[in-house]
């Protein structure tokens, strides 16, 4: 049903669409990011779409990032990916209604790439944003540091989270999950990582929700923007269907 | 990164106006369209289909029968390899499996709780999946996996954490996990599940860290509990979340509080019977292995349990090894079976024991029929008394260490590893022959004391094995239920660890640590066939028909607990080279030209 949905919508876009735009920051592998993601869909460069980061990547196993389309009304969907990664997806984001379109997080870099944000609106149309990373390299195929302790099993699956007000009237939702994250790249070691998220408030209205994938970082640290007030309930499941669950009180 | 592209389909987005805000992220999370679906008819007639395999033990009373007789004595010569899959990594240990054969797949499990989808005509592999283990698993003996189940659109397999995780069939996405037990005080699971009506039942392992046996069965399609039956006397069972009494007496056979570690581990799994309506299984070693600190027939350890499949009540139970002091466990298959005695039919069901005898027993109530011998020596005892229907016990029980460090030491035949260990055997109805795969050796034991840890080996034991004879160990004895004759028996200088099928065709399959994978006469164990897979066979084989041929296929890869534990065998087995394969075979063109 989904597929002959998204057929129907293609059909009718197709004949308008034109080549991808040219890429301001020069990527070799933007045709096949273009192609990747965006096939038959409508996509600009945009500087509404903010992506901010180092430049440079002092820890390529967890480059902090903070992605902002607040600019843009009625963003539905921001998609996260690194061109040059082994794994180019990152993250899926849903803010709801009841959410800033802004994320904050940490991903792996395997070595120097572009880093993208795309935020698609009520329209269709992808809004997208970047910049370039520096990085050394290595971040998606060296063992996670919990496979090396030994430990995380002692802790795996403990969600530590604070939900505090900001003076722009919005809320800020800080979470940070105990889960290995392994990509699956280093040897030995099966893929292994937070799939989806889900923020819910006390109404159990859906607030967001989160789509994440290899490459974000050990231990999942992660902020949201939250509207609305009253206690936050985050539910989120793995790979192998581990089920993590807490409630953040303000 | 396989994935990739699926995953970056844009689909969901052009999806998304016509179904809500959240639509498009939720269909991406629930991609579980079921195109094919196992059904429990197709379970419980497995047995008799051949076109699939859809249980461990081909049918749920694992009697690894088909009637398949395209590949048969005439012919069976001319058996050549169709293709091959490797298991790959640096994970090569012991491939104790059962493949599975659906909808044009083979669903394969593999050591270090691996799995995977192939096509069923190429081979090529369709997904893979591999639980991620903690560096904590306490598997006693070797990080094997002997098998899936297959129900709906899932396969369900066990794994090294003591987890049961579902997998969807055609993508190899979980879509359940659910925990069997805590993996740090020493529960694992490598036993293949059981469906039955819906559910799926499953044991626990962890015999040797004191952990307490369990059979649990849960709803197949959601992983929920439905009920759960201890092992061990003086534990509550579960049904539906509510209490279903305590397993026994409390302290009827086990002195104070030593039931609350007291071990009759499931670790085998269990077979059913359709016409009963019992789930048979079979429990391992009380615990710990020192049998002074537990006086008492130490119920339900190395027993067979009839379980009522919807109320997990126990119906019967049979102990064959009481205070087992030589961990001969109890734990293997009970297989159900016919038999015609004066004239009639008697419904049986059969099992070859750790300690060294054949029993057969009636299946519906329990009721001793016979116990035979199908090993050489059994010092432990000096037979069954035929009227309580327990054994005779010879004075060859390890000393009691009390105070001391250590106890008078014995020499014990058949050693801990058994007459016969966890590889199934076979039973062909044409012949009337059960196939049992048996191991001729011996052990020195001496008990220490002991006092329980979590998470620590709870033995209060020391053991060494020694081969009985210079020229084998492992014998294939083709037994007669009725008489508890051997009728016939093939000989391997290893020990035999792999297991058997049978088939109309007039043939028995199985493998060798050597690396051979054979078949032989059913009638008179002559030798018809082998191939030599590259390292030694301990895998379970299985046949099926397919485009109109008829297909075999074995995993091979050496390992299990004979390389561990196996003492002096080490020297008949430390050339082995590892292993991780699935080999397929069919008849050679020529011979289906003759066909």
């Amino acid at each position: 049903m989904l597929r002959l949905a998204w057929l129907f919508v293609a059909a009718w876009v197709v004949p308008a669409l034109a080549a991808p735009p040219d890429d301001p920051l020069r990527s070799p592998a933007w045709p096949y990011m273009a192609e990747r993601y965006f096939a038959g869909q409508t996509v600009r460069f945009d500087a509404a779409v903010r992506v901010l980061m180092p430049g440079a990547a002092e820890d390529p196993l967890a480059v902090p990032v903070y992605v902002d389309a607040g600019a843009l009304a009625d963003v539905r969907e921001i998609l996260v990916f690194a061109d040059l990664n082994p794994i180019t997806t990152i993250l899926r984001y849903e803010p709801g209604e009841l959410a800033r379109p802004s994320i904050g997080f940490r991903f792996k870099v395997q070595q120097a790439t572009p880093l993208r944000a795309a935020a698609r609106t009520g329209d269709g149309v992808w809004h997208l944003g970047g910049a370039w990373l520096n990085a050394g390299g290595g971040g998606c195929t060296t063992p996670s540091q919990a496979s090396g302790s030994g430990l995380w099993k002692d802790r795996f699956g403990e969600i530590d989270a604070r939900l505090w007000p900001r003076a722009d009237g919005l809320r800020r939702l800080r979470l940070q999950l105990i889960h290995p994250m392994d990509t699956g790249l280093a040897g030995g070691i099966p893929a292994f990582y937070l799939e989806t998220l889900a923020l819910q408030d006390s109404d159990g209205r859906t607030l967001a929700r989160l789509q994440t994938f290899e490459p974000v970082a050990e231990n999942p640290l992660l902020s949201f923007d939250l509207r609305g007030r009253g206690a936050v309930s985050i539910r989120g499941r793995d790979t192998q269907a581990n089920r993590f669950a807490g409630t953040v009180a303000p | 990164m396989k994935d990739e592209h699926r995953r970056g389909n844009p689909q969901g987005a052009g999806a998304w106006r016509r179904f809500g805000r959240f639509a498009a992220l939720a269909a991406l999370i629930g991609s579980g369209a079921a195109t094919a679906a196992v059904t429990d008819k197709m379970i419980a007639d497995d047995a008799t289909t051949t076109d699939d395999v859809v249980t461990v033990g081909m049918g749920q009373g694992g009697q690894r029968y088909s009637p398949l007789t395209r590949i048969n004595t005439a012919n069976v010569g001319d058996l050549v390899p169709a293709w091959t899959f490797s298991f790959g990594d640096e994970k090569q240990r012991g491939q104790e499996t059962q493949p599975l054969v659906y909808n044009g797949k083979i669903f394969v499990t593999g050591s270090y709780s691996r799995i995977w989808a192939l096509d069923a005509r190429t081979g090529k592999r369709l997904w893979a999946y591999e639980q991620r283990l903690p560096d904590g698993i306490m598997p006693c003996c070797d990080v094997v996996n002997r098998g899936a189940a297959l129900y709906d659109d899932l396969v369900i397999f066990a794994t090294l954490d003591a987890k049961l995780v579902a997998l969807r069939q055609d993508t190899g996405k979980v879509a359940w996990s659910e925990t069997l037990g805590d993996y740090k005080a020493g529960y694992s699971n490598t036993a293949a599940p059981l469906i039955v009506d819906g559910k799926v039942i499953t044991g626990v392992s962890g015999g040797e860290f004191g952990i307490v046996g369990r059979v649990d069965a849960r709803d197949a399609k959601t992983g929920k509990l439905v009920w759960t039956r201890p092992t061990v006397e003086g534990h509550m069972g579960y049904l539906n979340g509510k209490e279903n009494g305590i397993t026994g007496k409390l302290n009827a056979s086990w002195p104070g509080d030593m039931w609350k570690y007291g071990g009759a581990a499931t670790w085998l799994g269990c077979t059913y019977g359709g016409d009963t309506r019992l789930i048979y299984c079979g429990t391992g070693n009380p615990a710990p292995w020192n049998s002074h600190l537990r006086p008492g027939d130490n119920l339900y350890s190395s027993s067979t349990l009839a379980i009522n499949a919807d109320t997990g009540k126990i119906v019967w139970s049979y102990q064959s090894t009481p205070n087992d002091g030589w961990d001969f466990d109890g734990v293997n298959e009970f297989i159900p079976f016919d038999f015609k005695r004066d004239g009639k039919t008697v419904k049986a069901g059969a099992k070859a024991d750790r300690n060294g005898f054949f029993y057969v027993l009636d299946r519906s109530n329990g009721k001793f029929i016979s116990a035979s011998p199908f090993v050489t020596r059994q010092t432990w005892t000096k037979g069954i008394d035929p009227k309580t229907a327990r054994p005779i016990e010879a004075d060859t029980r390890p000393g009691d260490p009390a105070a001391a460090e250590r106890g008078k030491q014995v020499f014990s035949a058949p050693s801990f590893l058994g007459g016969k260990n966890w590889m199934p055997m076979a039973y062909n109805a044409n012949t009337g022959l059960f196939y049992v795969p048996a191991n001729e050796w011996g052990m020195d034991i001496w008990n220490e004391p002991i006092t329980y840890k979590k998470g620590a080996a709870y033995l209060g034991a020391g053991f060494t094995i020694h081969p009985l004879y210079e020229d084998y160990i492992g014998a294939l004895r083709a037994m007669d239920p009725a008489t508890g004759k051997i009728v016939w028996e093939y000989k391997n200088p290893a020990p035999l660890w792999g297991g058997v099928m049978t088939t109309a065709g007039n043939l028995v399959f199985t493998g060798t640590p050597e690396g051979y994978f054979k078949a032989l006469d059913a009638r008179s164990g002559k030798e018809l066939w082998q191939f030599q897979t590259g390292s030694g066979v301990v895998g379970q084989p299985i046949t099926w028909e397919q485009d109109g041929e008829q297909y075999v296929a074995v995993a091979s890869g050496w390992g299990g607990a004979v390389p561990l534990w196996g003492g002096e065998v080490a020297k008949k087995i430390k050339d082995i080279s590892q292993g991780g394969m699935l080999w397929v075979f069919k008849l050679h063109r020529t011979q289906l030209a003759a066909q």
